[in-house]
């Protein structure tokens, strides 16, 4: 919800300021570093036992970002609580892949990836996460009350401190949206939590959601030092005007322990996840 | 610390138990009756004189003897009188603004902002609201703040953002005062304006540095704005009419010229033709000043005035806010004698904001209270000595936020943070002694305590670490809560006292030049929160306590002060070097939304400042103006301390979000004829601190920007030119109605300033870029000024 307040805040300042363009900055570049994307989802109803981790490295901001793929790396998961270990083999696309995962609520994991003989590692519990209720759509609530946004509605349990990740990707979009969430002032309330892309006036380049369209939901359960993390790249992606905060150096649970100074960018997370689409009507 | 005071008064009053007289008494302004603060008066053929105070009262002592009086303030004639000095007199003057002489402006007579050589004061910004009113304006509204930031040391935070930054200091760090109450927020509209309607305005004083003893609570500055007290003589009517906004002043006698009023108001209507224009979005201001006095005989005068202030916002039915500042003040000035003069106050102020989320159905408030009571006095010992002392309270009253649902139907839980109370309070004696006819020191010392009251819980953490390093991660965390402490209401959760000593003085080396000498330290006891790039209404204030350090800063200043060309230009050169302790800054990632525990989200560090500052001032001919010019290092560090690590940035300095390394400026007047005249600003500065990626990588199918060290990189230099035109049309002689026009132009070669610059991706193409938000670009105004 603080959410809200600091989207206010911002609108407050964005719809009185007269404009916006886009121009050429220099910017300074640092040294690569090894960037893990270690998300183990547990899709509710599946096995689960089918996962990828993504290795890449991270190139100058401004320039091309393909192929910056990591290969030659070794990456394992070890499950701490029974010592079962999961090997995951490289695809030589920067992906490495296991089919023969085990996902285990709340059971704790660690990750190790050995890249250029430095071995990196991170420790991470597996957070479950409530079934979405029921999606709605709806007009009325978002910044424009003549657009459509979708509801996804869902019930906090009220004994224990929750965390949400969503992720929100129109079928034919090029980028996923990205949205995080607590309990603090809404704990054990039923929740809907609305999504609606807003009508860009200058650009034309986000149009709002019309009958037909579908919508990809993603329903994450996350760990309160996951949201914290997600919580400032989310903000960080969205981009950072006059009223956000200042943008940080964002590290992730990722440790290289031969060479600290030398960490990883990404999260090894483990999440329960609900999965739906919506088209609108 | 009473008796230190009387024997001090007894003793320079029995060394002065020679032949010696004392004239005292009020300068006022012919036209009007208000009082002037800052007139000089002094005896003709002798170094002794002195300025008047806050309340036009002015005191000198003499040996008997035969003297001319000499009274002379800014815009004024100059008078001089006889007067022969065989007794005690009590005498008011009464002088004459040019302007009101003749319809002609007689500009060669007139008493400059030249530099002032030999009053020990030093790095102090005095603006004549007369000056203001000759300087380009954006959107047709007089700022003095936008004004002040003219003059080096003083810079804002880029277009868009509220508050102001004196010498590489934070905007929590200027004490602003109006008629003595506190002004939490000092702008409209989010810094588009200021609050301070210059029609209800005498006077501004800004003291960069060197503030004397009697003012404290804020390290950085004191901005002390003084209210009109409203004509005595005849009923006035002043006013403007723009296009963003109007404004309304009258003012009169009361009480068969015993007192006089003076009520102003503005307001702004743009939100009105938005409305018009179909636009849902809509932003307003108003604000009212109030004020009137009554003199109850010769040596008793009370003053009332208040000031209320209001800003609203709509965006469509998604969100509302309002915020403003309050504040009323009763004084009372006593007259003791020709010598003491005193003046007891009481003061309420209260700043607060409403946000409206009317989408998720509930009311985010806050707000901060204090109540205020001083007494100051001044005593004019003899001609070499002056002694100012004093004591004030302040009850403090935070409310740092509460949400409330609005409706049923809303998802949100009520929640109110923990009401914060505090008192400080403070004693003051300042002495000013002339040890020479060259040499005039000034020295003085404020004690100041500070107690953080009970009626609440405090949250205990392992190990007594609000914030922990984790060094695994190398990231800063929340610490963990193990319980709480609750204090009653008449308990004391923290208590701080700090002396701090106030050292300046002026040497003359001739009669056109001087240098001058400050030392200062200040105590800073409430801190404003704030995590963003620039400062916002919704920031919340905190006080100190167990975990939030009481802020301590040291300033030294040097200066060089010189006149030429008999006093047509002036020149002062100033360098300053500041610290400060305890200057709190936010561990990454920190949240100020809604924490109840704001020890959680930040380190306690230090700042340091330093620079240079150069005012040359063309005071005389039908040019006048100023060329300003700063350069400038504000840096701030923040260790580990006890929650361990190195700290934010590794320890290392780094730059702050205001540090200005060139700030340079011009303004300029133009007095073509009596029926035009012209003014212009230029502005360039370099951009402020900002920090850029220095990389991208992919996670969840996104390019994510990784960021450098805090504050490594710079928005491009902020430059402008604005330019006006006042006219005014010919008009009967007996004709009390005086109109002008005034044409504006701000930002003439419409430069794209960028406010800030945001990074991210494409939606279509997926590249990243970057994107300027520009906030003005050219803007004409045109307003009507009249007077009645």
């Amino acid at each position: 919800m603080k959410t809200y307040i600091t989207l206010a805040i911002i609108s407050i300042l964005i719809s009185f300021s007269s404009c916006t363009d886009v121009i050429d900055v220099e910017v300074q570049t640092a040294p690569s570093r090894l960037t893990i994307e270690a998300s183990l989802d547990w899709e509710k109803g599946t096995l689960g036992n089918e996962q990828t981790i993504k290795l890449s490295t991270s190139t100058p901001y401004f320039g091309d970002h393909s192929n910056s793929g990591v290969t030659g790396a070794s990456v394992i998961v070890t499950n701490n609580d029974n010592g079962a270990t999961y090997v995951f083999d490289d695809q030589n696309n920067g992906e490495y892949t296991t089919t023969s995962f085990v996902p285990v609520l709340n059971g704790t994991y660690t990750l190790e990836v050995i890249y250029n003989s430095e071995t990196y590692t991170a420790t991470e519990k597996l957070t479950s996460v409530v079934d979405i209720s029921d999606l709605t759509q709806s007009r009325k609530k978002g910044f424009n009350d003549e657009d459509l946004e979708v509801n996804v509605i869902f019930t906090d349990p009220e004994e224990e401190e929750n965390y949400y990740l969503f992720k929100f990707k129109e079928r034919g979009d090029l980028l996923p949206y990205l949205e995080d969430a607590d309990d603090e002032f809404v704990n054990g309330n039923e929740i809907s939590w609305y999504f609606e892309k807003e009508e860009d006036d200058s650009t034309d380049k986000i149009e709002a959601f019309v009958p037909g369209d579908i919508i990809d939901i993603e329903f994450y359960g996350i760990s309160e030092q996951y949201s914290n993390f997600i919580r400032i790249l989310i903000e960080q992606s969205g981009g950072t005007g006059l009223f956000s905060s200042t943008p940080v150096p964002l590290k992730g649970n990722c440790i290289n322990v031969d060479n600290p100074e030398n960490f990883a960018y990404g999260y090894f997370r483990l999440t329960e996840m609900v999965k739906k689409s919506y088209t609108f009507q | 610390m009473k008796n230190i005071f009387l024997a001090f008064m007894l003793f320079t009053a029995i060394i002065s138990a020679q032949e010696k007289y004392t004239v005292s008494g009020t300068i006022m302004d012919s036209s009007n009756g208000e009082t002037l603060f800052g007139a000089s008066v002094f005896l003709e053929g002798t170094t002794i004189g002195v300025t008047t105070n806050e309340y036009g009262f002015y005191s000198i002592t003499a040996p008997k003897g035969n003297y001319n009086i000499i009274i002379s303030y800014i815009g004024f004639t100059e008078l001089k009188k006889e007067l022969t000095l065989d007794r005690d007199h009590k005498i008011d003057f009464e002088i004459m603004e040019f302007s009101t002489q003749l319809d002609e402006i007689v500009l060669t007579a007139e008493e400059p902002e030249r530099a002032i050589l030999r009053k020990p004061e030093m790095s102090v910004s005095k603006l004549n609201i007369n000056t203001v009113k000759q300087m380009p304006v954006v959107l047709g509204e007089l700022d003095i703040i936008k004004s002040l930031q003219m003059l080096p040391g003083v810079t804002n935070n880029g277009e868009g953002s509220s508050g102001f930054h004196v010498r590489g200091g934070a905007a929590d760090q200027n004490l602003v005062l109006l008629d003595e109450a506190i002004i939490y927020n000092t702008s409209h509209l989010l810094g588009f304006f200021s609050v301070f309607n210059a029609d209800a305005i005498k006077d501004i004083k800004l003291y960069k540095g060197g503030i004397p003893a009697r003012f404290g609570g804020r390290t950085s500055s004191v901005l002390d704005v003084r209210q009109k007290d409203g004509n005595s003589k005849n009923f006035a009517m002043t006013g403007g009419l723009g296009i963003i906004s109007s404004r309304l002043a009258l003012e009169g006698p009361m009480f068969k010229e015993k007192g006089s009023f003076l009520i102003a108001g503005r307001g702004s209507y743009a939100h009105l033709l938005l409305k018009a224009a179909g636009e849902d979005n809509s932003a307003n201001f108003y604000d009212l000043n109030l004020k009137t006095n009554y003199n109850l005989n010769g040596s008793n005068q009370l003053f009332l005035s208040g000031y209320f202030g209001r800003d609203a916002f709509e965006l469509g039915e998604s969100f509302n806010s309002s915020y403003g500042n309050l504040s009323g003040n009763l004084r009372w000035n006593h007259i003791f004698n020709d010598r003491l003069f005193s003046n007891l106050s009481l003061i309420y102020s209260k700043y607060d904001y409403d946000l409206g989320i009317v989408i998720e159905e509930f009311d985010w408030i806050s707000s901060i209270n204090n109540y205020n009571i001083k007494y100051d006095l001044k005593y004019y010992t003899s001609e070499k000595f002056k002694l100012d002392f004093g004591a004030s309270g302040i009850y403090y009253d935070f409310d740092p936020g509460q949400i409330r649902p609005t409706s049923e139907t809303s998802e949100i839980n009520p929640l109110s943070l923990d009401r914060k109370k505090a008192f400080e309070s403070a004693l003051y004696i300042n002495a000013e002694q002339k040890l020479t006819d060259r040499l005039t020191v000034q020295y003085g010392l404020r004690y100041s305590t500070f107690s953080r009251m009970g009626g609440q819980a405090m949250t205990d953490y392992v190990d007594d670490k609000p914030v922990v390093y984790n060094p695994l991660l190398g990231i800063y965390e929340r610490g963990t809560a193990v319980g709480e402490t609750p204090y009653g209401k008449s308990e004391t959760i923290k208590t701080f006292g700090n002396f701090e000593p106030r050292v300046s003085l002026a040497y003359q080396l001739n009669d056109l030049s001087s240098i001058k000498a400050g030392y200062s330290r200040a105590a800073q006891y409430i801190h404003l929160l704030s995590n963003t790039t620039s400062v916002t209404p919704l920031d919340v204030w905190t006080p100190s306590g167990e975990f939030v350090k009481p802020q301590l800063s040291d300033q030294f200043a040097l200066g060089y002060f010189r006149n030429f060309y008999d006093k047509m230009y002036s020149l002062e050169v100033e360098a300053y070097y500041k610290t400060t302790d305890n200057r709190i800054d936010y561990i990454d990632g920190s949240d100020l939304i809604g924490t109840n525990n704001i020890e959680t989200e930040i380190l306690n560090g230090e700042s340091r400042a330093y620079g240079l500052e150069f005012l040359a001032r063309k005071n005389e001919g039908k040019f006048t103006g100023w060329f300003s010019y700063t350069l400038a290092k504000s840096e701030q560090r923040t260790p580990g301390g006890n929650a361990g690590g190195l700290g934010i940035n590794d320890g290392k300095w780094y730059n702050t979000a205001y540090d200005r390394t060139h700030d340079f400026s011009l303004t300029g007047a133009y007095e073509l004829n009596g029926k035009w005249s012209f003014g212009t600003n230029l502005v360039f500065q370099t951009g402020r601190p900002v920090t850029y990626p220095n990389g991208q990588y992919t996670y969840e199918d996104l390019s994510i920007a990784s960021y450098s060290d805090r504050n490594s990189d710079r928005l491009p230099a902020y430059h402008r030119l604005d330019i006006s035109a006042t006219y005014k049309p010919n008009r009967k002689p007996n004709n009390r109605w005086k109109g002008e026009w005034v044409l504006g132009l701000y930002n003439v070669y419409n430069h794209k300033n960028a406010a800030s610059i945001s990074f991210g991706q494409n939606v279509d193409t997926g590249a990243n870029e970057a994107t300027r938000t520009a906030i003005f670009g050219i803007v004409p105004s045109v307003t009507y000024n009249f007077k009645f």
